[in-house]
């Protein structure tokens, strides 16, 4: 089958001169290639120091099989994830293939005098190349077909921080960028055709070349064509010489401005990913104690790591459309701060110098800064964060410049308020710390003051489910459920201060650490095996945090510990409810702490029935409560992120409960049952709530008969 | 030049509080202590002062005990440039013209162009502390001021006063001068738990009224004026809720006119 002489003419009829232009135009292209490596990683140095997580070994293999996988492209996208791996395998493959022939040719010919690159391993080279174009080519056909007819929203760059006017709200040349990404990959495709196919015809007398064409079946059938509509061999010859150097010099530009365009993602998302942090807005970053400045006030105060993931943006959009805080027409889209601060990086740190300081200062509402409403207008849902196909962790950059807005004192009325109340009382009610236990007076029985007792479980209560008369009541319902499961519990009593998780998203680093130091002291003093919280909130902070300031603990949210209850008999069925419901993912237990399993066989034990909402587990839309914005007013007349779940529970037909587990997504949710006019539709409850029905217990908060 | 902000440390009452065992004063364990609002406004005043010329210098002074250290560190965090807290044993129970006093040694001592101090304290609410300290010092004063004009250095300030009914009083003061600042006449800064715990590590200029060159006999009880007798809660008066009908609380209503009068029924 194979004749071992085949392989592919190279610079066959090329004049010595001609064959060295060539080669000068590749080594110009891989100069300039190199210039722009050069600029680009310069311009990440000039950012600040920053540690990686992990190993750079186990942080390599996670890399390598996220971008072998396409695992997170493919997320919530599949038709893109698919297109993009044939674009991605049918480059890698095309890329390889160049490389192999460099090899042959200008390493191991010239050096040792071996050829590998002829017969059968020349053919077989030949086939999986074709068929890589074509992969390559369907693909980008796809994503033209995305961005011509689909239209999609995410892909029009219209910017929610900006107004039209503005200076940077035209993102007309990124969509210029995108089309001649991918017109100039589609033309180097199919050139590359058209040359195999003219080379076929001008050769057609050489059996080496004619008699194994179909060893490259698309060069082969256009080659067919070309003879059929008249094409002589010496006619080939000469498309050969034309298409050779059109197709070379494209390739090879294409090569050059790798890193002055979006093409250089083939190396920053990678290398974004391979610095990712998978809790980066789970445990947000300490402040050194000898840091004169804090947060992030110039572009140079960001690190080389968040430099980098800026230019690993491909502006795909899924951070835009995830997002509570732009889906109510905030002025917020986390694609928009990161574009915006790329823009801004390039325009300060791309040159040989240094502008002055005040130049790189990135807040503001100057081209490519970040205003302050942006910035306050962010849960920190991490729905952002959870989305990127390449890892770009926009919470911790955002909190980053929240903390200088805080230095600042640049923010809301209210807020600064609530976080004067919070250092002053130690809870964000402004109570009194003696009144934090007040709820627990309606039991019939004592709770353990573990400070002064030993106990299994400290339940570690939280501001909201401590001092809000609505989730009192749960908190009530939680104390009779634990008690009568025998589990032995107690709490920290005025010991207990506001867990600090939403004070520290807020960017009050340094209230974060009184709070964080309160309570790691409270919990010295007491004696207990692990810790159960209410709020999802503190049940972050504490187990992903507080091992930063020494605080290591057994830690879990009720949800498991109520599963396990059930699970065990200590808690048993007397009345399954029979209810149609769906359930809410909190943001602090669902994506961040990947708690989604342990509420819904809960709710399945109890006889409910779940009709799973479109947004649910990671992809969960936020209350809108996170990230501190429960202290900060919601301007009057626009939507809330609350109020839209409502209108999407809403469509769910013969719901009756909408089920969450989170004190702040109780009020929220309440409210929002009222504002968004769904009230008498159906109701909001704690979970814990639905358990104590289900056991048969004298009803908290039941279920009305009209709905039940 | 120099401002000098007079503030206190006052004092809020928790849940649930019990009166001192002398009568006099609520018990220190049910109290919150924090930096007296009216003076959050005139340390921002003086801060606007400050930047808004060059050699400006602010300084905090406070009458009281260590735990007032507090206060100076919350206008320290803010960006006062100097503290400076006066006391002694004997200062003790001194009342707002004992304190003034004081507080007018510290100014004949530090020279400033300006003296702020709030309209009040939240706490005791005199409202004379300022005032008195004018007096002291034969200087011009101007109180319950809601917005001032001054240019750092200048001999006089231009300043609005709101009196009753609306109208707006409008004068111009020679400096040096007393102000007590109303709230709302700017937004104070925030100051960050960052901020307060570097301004930790600043000194604390700690006085006590010899070096001053206040006699003991004019400061406590024996230097003051008034002394507080006892203080209490008053017994609640009764209130009741009437329900029911229209009919029915109207006829409740007058069954307990008729008793209160004492007349039959």
């Amino acid at each position: 089958m194979s004749d071992p002489n085949a392989t592919r003419v190279l610079f066959e009829d090329f004049a010595p001169a001609a064959v060295a232009l060539f080669y000068a135009i590749a080594a110009a292209a891989v100069a300039v290639f190199g210039y722009g490596v050069y600029v680009q990683v310069r311009k990440y140095r000039r950012g600040a120091a920053a540690t990686l997580e992990g190993g750079l070994g186990a942080r390599f293999v996670a890399m390598v099989g996220t971008v072998l996988s396409h695992r997170t492209i493919a997320r919530r996208d599949r038709p893109a994830g698919a297109a993009h791996r044939l674009i991605f395998y049918g480059f890698a493959l095309l890329f390889l293939g160049t490389s192999t022939i460099t090899l042959d040719y200008d390493i191991l010919g010239p050096l040792f005098h071996v050829h590998f690159w002829r017969g059968a391993f020349y053919l077989w080279f030949s086939l999986v190349l074709d068929v890589a174009g074509v992969a390559l080519a369907v693909g980008l056909g796809y994503m033209m077909y995305r961005r011509g007819w689909l239209k999609l929203p995410k892909l029009d760059y219209t910017r929610p921080d900006r107004k039209p006017g503005d200076p940077d709200y035209d993102r007309s040349e990124y969509r210029r960028e995108d089309w001649a990404f991918l017109w100039t990959l589609l033309v180097i495709a199919v050139t590359g055709y058209l040359l195999e196919a003219v080379r076929l015809v001008w050769l057609a007398a050489r059996p080496e070349v004619w008699d194994t064409r179909w060893w490259s079946p698309v060069g082969a059938a256009l080659a067919q064509a070309m003879q059929t509509g008249g094409m002589s061999a010496t006619a080939g010859g000469e498309w050969r010489l034309g298409l050779w150097w059109f197709h070379g010099i494209l390739a090879l530009l294409f090569i050059a401005l790798i890193p002055f365009t979006k093409v250089k993602h083939i190396f920053t998302a990678a290398g974004s990913l391979l610095a990712r942090d998978p809790l980066a807005a789970q445990r947000l970053p300490r402040v050194p104690e000898q840091q004169q400045r804090v947060g992030v006030q110039y572009i140079t105060d960001f690190t080389w790591k968040q430099l980098l993931a800026l230019d690993a943006c491909t502006k795909c959009g899924r951070c835009h459309e995830a997002c509570p805080a732009r889906a109510v027409g905030a002025p917020l889209s986390p694609r928009d701060v990161i574009l915006s601060l790329r823009e801004f990086a390039n325009r300060t740190l791309d040159s040989g110098a240094l502008p002055a300081q005040a130049e790189l200062d990135v807040h503001g509402k100057g081209v490519g800064q970040v205003a302050m409403e942006t910035l306050w207008s962010c849960r920190t849902c991490m729905a952002c964060v959870e989305v990127c196909p390449v890892a770009i962790e926009h919470v911790p950059i955002i909190v980053q410049l929240r903390r200088k807005l805080v230095e600042e004192g640049e923010m809301d009325p209210q807020l600064k308020k609530t976080l004067q109340t919070i250092h002053k009382t130690g809870n964000s009610f402004g109570e009194s710390k003696r009144k934090r236990a007040a709820w627990t007076k309606a039991l019939p029985f004592p709770v353990k003051d573990a400070r002064k007792q030993p106990v299994d479980v400290l339940w570690f209560v939280g501001d909201y489910a401590s001092f809000d008369p609505r989730n009192q009541k749960v908190s009530q319902a939680l104390a009779l459920l634990l008690h009568r499961a025998g589990v032995d519990f107690g709490i920290l009593y005025e010991g207990e201060s506001n867990a600090g998780n939403d004070v520290r998203r807020v960017g009050e680093e340094g209230l974060y650490e009184v709070l964080a130091a309160a309570n790691i002291g409270s919990l010295a003093t007491a004696s207990f095996k692990s810790i159960m919280t209410t709020d999802p909130h503190s049940y972050n902070t504490i187990r992903n945090e507080y091992p930063d300031f020494g605080g290591r603990y057994t830690i879990e949210h009720y949800t498991t510990q109520l599963l396990r209850l059930l699970q065990e008999g200590r808690l048993g069925i007397a009345r399954p409810l029979g209810l149609r419901v769906t359930f809410h993912d909190p943001c602090h237990l669902g994506r961040f702490n990947k708690g989604y399993d342990a509420p819904r066989e809960i709710l399945r034990l109890i006889g409910c029935d779940l009709i799973e909402m479109g947004r649910c587990r990671a992809n969960s839309f936020c209350c809108g409560a996170g990230g501190g914005r429960i202290w900060m007013p919601d301007p009057p007349g626009v939507d809330r992120p609350a109020h839209n779940r409502m209108r999407e529970a809403a469509q769910i037909p013969g719901l009756q409960v909408f089920v969450v587990s989170c004190p702040k997504d109780l009020t929220m949710f309440e409210d929002a049952l009222k504002g968004s006019g769904n009230e008498g539709a159906f109701v909001v409850r704690e979970l814990i709530e639905l358990v104590r029905e289900a056991l048969g217990q004298e009803q908290g908060a039941p279920v009305p008969q009209a709905l039940a | 030049m120099k401002i000098l902000v007079a503030v206190k440390q006052v004092a809020s009452l928790d849940e649930d509080f019990e009166i001192r065992g002398d009568g006099k004063d609520v018990d220190a364990d049910f109290l919150v202590r924090d930096l007296n609002e009216w003076d959050d406004y005139s340390l921002e005043e003086a801060m606007k002062i400050k930047e808004a010329g060059s050699g400006v210098e602010v300084v905090a002074v406070c009458v009281g005990p260590a735990d007032a250290d507090e206060a100076l560190r919350k206008c320290l965090a803010k960006g006062a440039d100097r503290a400076i807290r006066v006391w002694d044993e004997a200062v003790a129970g001194s009342d707002a013209i004992a304190i003034a006093r004081l507080i007018a040694a510290v100014a004949r001592r530090e020279q400033p162009q300006l003296l702020f101090a709030g309209v009040q304290s939240s706490d005791h609410a005199f409202a004379s502390t300022g005032v008195a300290v004018a007096a002291f010092l034969d200087w011009p004063h101007a109180a319950v001021v809601t917005q001032l004009v001054y240019a750092p250095g200048g001999e006089s300030a231009v300043l609005r006063r709101e009196l009753e009914g609306g109208v707006l009083h409008e004068m111009q003061i020679d400096t040096p001068a007393v102000i007590t600042i109303q709230l709302g006449i700017n937004t104070p800064r925030y100051a960050s738990l960052r901020s307060i715990k570097q301004a930790a590590a600043k000194p604390i200029e700690v006085l006590t009224p010899q070096q001053l060159g206040v006699a003991e006999a004019e400061l406590g009880e024996a230097g003051s004026a008034s002394r507080v007798r006892r203080m209490y809660v008053p017994e609640k008066s009764r209130a009741q809720m009437i329900e029911g009908t229209v009919e029915e609380q109207a006829a409740r209503l007058a069954q307990l006119i008729r008793e209160r009068r004492g007349g039959a029924s």
